[in-house]
């Protein structure tokens, strides 16, 4: 066995696609026939069973706010996940209410999923609803005039075009909202 | 039982996979003797890397 | 392109001897080095961008978000790829005993693959950006990827069919698994992705991003440097058993650890638990390789001294345990809920990427350049200097972003600290980055000079 994969390349080639398959497939094909959550839309209408919701897919204009997302790189130096860790639910909670932990179900229509790997800048999971259009307007045109000591690129071309503009104020007024987890405190009521 | 961090699914078949890649492991060594890559032809390969020289030559 | 032999000299080489022709090694080689430099501009712009944000910030193609995945793309595939490419060019039919299979198709390639890159430029700089990571590239460029690669993968496949001795040394395996595992990785992560959404998605993505370094990169720079510290110090290589050990478990172990990209995030958690297993198995394949290089340089380290790919090489070995000791740890779930998503994670990532196969690349370049050409190097001394300024600044960049990554990674999971001053703390690191960048950057500078200088040199300068 060793010695024919060492002399016949047919046997290496074909024992090294066997070991990596076991592996890929396993690992790729299979978790989503055995763990449901991760296609099946979040809904729930049941307070005893947790935070209640229900996901829809994104209207026109927050696919058109998404697509900017996605041209930008926003998602190279922010997230959109909210971990199993205590100080993600902290930190990234609103007026005292922990922001619910992130699950598959909430993400079945995200296309290209945005979970990102850097936080260069804070998560935006459940950044939904917490700032209005006119901060979002200042804050992209120059991010360094809210917060101060930020190193977040300035958007002038985006806040120039209204258009752009609202499209992607809307997707992110949008995140993390399928899950409602804070009625009460919401800047727009 | 009740269920711990010792009893969950995962944790079996980590064992299982322990065990088996011990077996592998033993049947591989085994193995390995019979192809006869502990003899003293069996290293060589290794020296196909200078191979080269002998029947090239880059500098006139 | 010329042959280095007269007529004269050909007739009195000894019976059987095969003249490399090489003009494919050629042509990558010197295109790989040509896009160090160019993509190595991006890389200090980007770092400079950390520290003055507002750096060319009014144009929408200079901005961050446009120029990262610049970096990310042309490096990996403009500078090592290529590079390690054009070096399989140069390594296989050496150890086949054979002459390439087709110059032409090779050259072919090397086209191709021009073409490839500069398109991404193009699209890159346009935000054409497909939003998955190491993904970037629109579906029509990707598509070219994978015809190059065949192209690639039937040319050695074919030289390797076509060799003189029966066994194969370690390097022929590795180059070749590299060709397959690529092709389907690949295919997972720019096609497969594209039918699926949300979690499936982000699985299939890290499945690809993790394997692109594990079973494309590292694959193919360790072929390399499997073939060049046993050539560069004219030592064998400790064993050949130990190889096959690295190697066969390097197929079977990392495809399964894409999911740790993902630890306590929205991913099931018996994948995130596989997935931390494996990556603790990965010590087997690396420790057996890493061991087996140290032992074949026993008792021949002083040759360090004298030897610049010796020097790249085996700094590349200790960068590769490191990295991978790394890998394991940080994928245990309490060290994640520290680094995760932090500066660590580009520290990681650069020690990897240049670290270690990058220095096997430039180590291989250097060794494989004065031969095709058959002139000796331009300067040695020049090659020294770049070796001590990509040393020292690779140092300078890993070990700061490891501590600003814990740095951050604690201050994050004190949530009485509000995240713009986890972001303000960072400065004197990113300032020690940039510092570093530049630093790299000379010596990719130099690096990319004295193999320009040779390539294009007289041959008269010959010293040697």
């Amino acid at each position: 066995m060793f010695k024919k994969a060492d002399n016949n390349a047919l046997w290496a080639i074909g024992l090294s696609l066997v070991l990596f398959f076991i592996g890929g497939i396993i690992t790729t094909v299979v978790p989503p026939l055995v763990d449901t959550s991760w296609s099946k839309p979040f809904e729930n209408h049941d307070p005893a069973k947790g935070v209640t919701g229900k996901l829809v897919p994104l209207n026109e204009q927050q696919k058109k706010g998404r697509a900017i997302y996605v041209r930008e790189g926003c998602w190279y130096c922010h997230t959109q996940q909210i971990r199993t860790l205590l100080a993600d639910t902290k930190r990234y909670g609103w007026r005292g209410v922990d922001a619910p932990i992130s699950t598959p179900d909430e993400f079945v229509y995200d296309d290209p999923h945005m979970f990102g790997t850097k936080r260069t800048g804070p998560d935006l999971a459940r950044v939904g609803g917490k700032y209005d259009t006119q901060w979002h307007r200042t804050h992209f045109r120059n991010p360094r005039d809210l917060v101060k000591g930020s190193i977040m690129p300035a958007y002038p071309w985006i806040v120039n075009n209204p258009e752009e503009f609202n499209a992607l104020v809307a997707y992110l007024q949008n995140l993390g909202r399928s899950k409602d987890w804070r009625p009460a405190n919401d800047y727009e009521k | 039982m009740p269920a711990t961090d010792y009893t969950y699914p995962s944790v079996y078949f980590a064992y299982l996979f322990f065990f088996l890649s011990f077996l592998l492991a033993v049947y591989f060594f085994i193995r390995s003797r019979k192809d006869g890559y502990w003899e003293d032809k069996g290293e060589d390969v290794k020296f196909q890397v200078f191979q080269d020289d002998d029947n090239t030559r880059r500098t006139p | 392109m010329q042959p280095q032999f007269s007529k004269a000299e050909a007739a009195n080489a000894p019976t059987g001897a095969i003249i490399h022709d090489d003009a494919t090694a050629k042509w990558f080689l010197v295109s790989s080095v040509a896009y160090f430099f160019i993509v190595g501009i991006i890389a200090v712009i980007i770092a400079a961008k950390f520290v003055w944000p507002d750096l060319m910030g009014t144009m929408s193609w200079l901005t961050y978000g446009r120029l990262r995945p610049l970096h990310v793309n042309g490096m990996l595939f403009g500078w090592l790829l290529a590079a390690d490419m054009g070096l399989a060019y140069y390594v296989i039919p050496r150890l086949c005993g054979v002459k390439l299979w087709s110059e032409k198709l090779g050259l072919a390639t090397a086209a191709l693959w021009n073409v490839i890159i500069l398109g991404a430029v193009v699209t890159l700089l346009a935000g054409l950006n497909q939003g998955w990571e190491y993904a970037e590239l629109p579906w029509y460029l990707d598509i070219l990827v994978v015809v190059a690669w065949i192209m690639f993968g039937i040319n050695i496949f074919m030289t390797v069919a076509n060799r003189k001795y029966q066994a194969m040394y370690v390097t022929i395996w590795y180059i070749m698994g590299c060709i397959l595992w690529t092709a389907f990785v690949y295919l997972t992560g720019n096609f497969a992705t594209l039918f699926t959404t949300g979690t499936n998605q982000a699985n299939l993505n890290w499945m690809y991003v993790h394997n692109a370094v594990g079973l494309i990169f590292t694959p193919i720079g360790l072929a390399i440097a499997y073939y060049f510290i046993p050539r560069a110090s004219s030592t064998p290589l400790h064993s050949h058993k130990l190889s096959m050990v690295g190697f066969w478990s390097l197929a079977f172990v990392y495809v399964w650890t894409g999911a740790h990209h993902m630890l306590h995030g929205p991913i099931s958690q018996w994948l995130q638990t596989i997935s931390i297993a494996f990556s603790l198995m990965l010590l087997i394949p690396v420790w057996a390789v890493v061991y087996n290089l140290f032992a074949t340089m026993k008792g021949q380290w002083h040759q360090l001294r004298e030897s610049v790919p010796l020097k790249f090489l085996m700094s590349g070995v200790v960068f590769y345990l490191l990295t991978c000791f790394q890998g394991p740890m940080h994928s245990l779930r309490t060290v994640n809920a520290i680094v995760s998503k932090t500066d660590w994670i580009p520290g990681h990532a650069h020690m990897a990427v240049l670290g270690c196969f990058s220095f096997f690349a430039i180590a291989g370049t250097y060794y494989a350049v004065p031969r095709i050409w058959n002139k000796a190097l331009h300067s040695d001394s020049l090659a020294n200097w770049s070796y001590w300024m990509l040393m020292i600044g690779g140092l300078g960049f890993f070990t700061t972003l490891w501590l600003g990554g814990f740095w951050q990674g604690w201050q994050w999971n004190n949530v009485s600290i509000p995240f713009i001053d986890t972001v303000i703390a960072l400065k004197p690191i990113w300032i020690v980055r940039f510092v570093s960048g530049l630093m790299m950057f000379t010596g990719i500078v130099l690096f990319a000079y004295n193999i320009l200088a040779t390539a294009l040199g007289n041959p008269e300068e010959a010293a040697v």
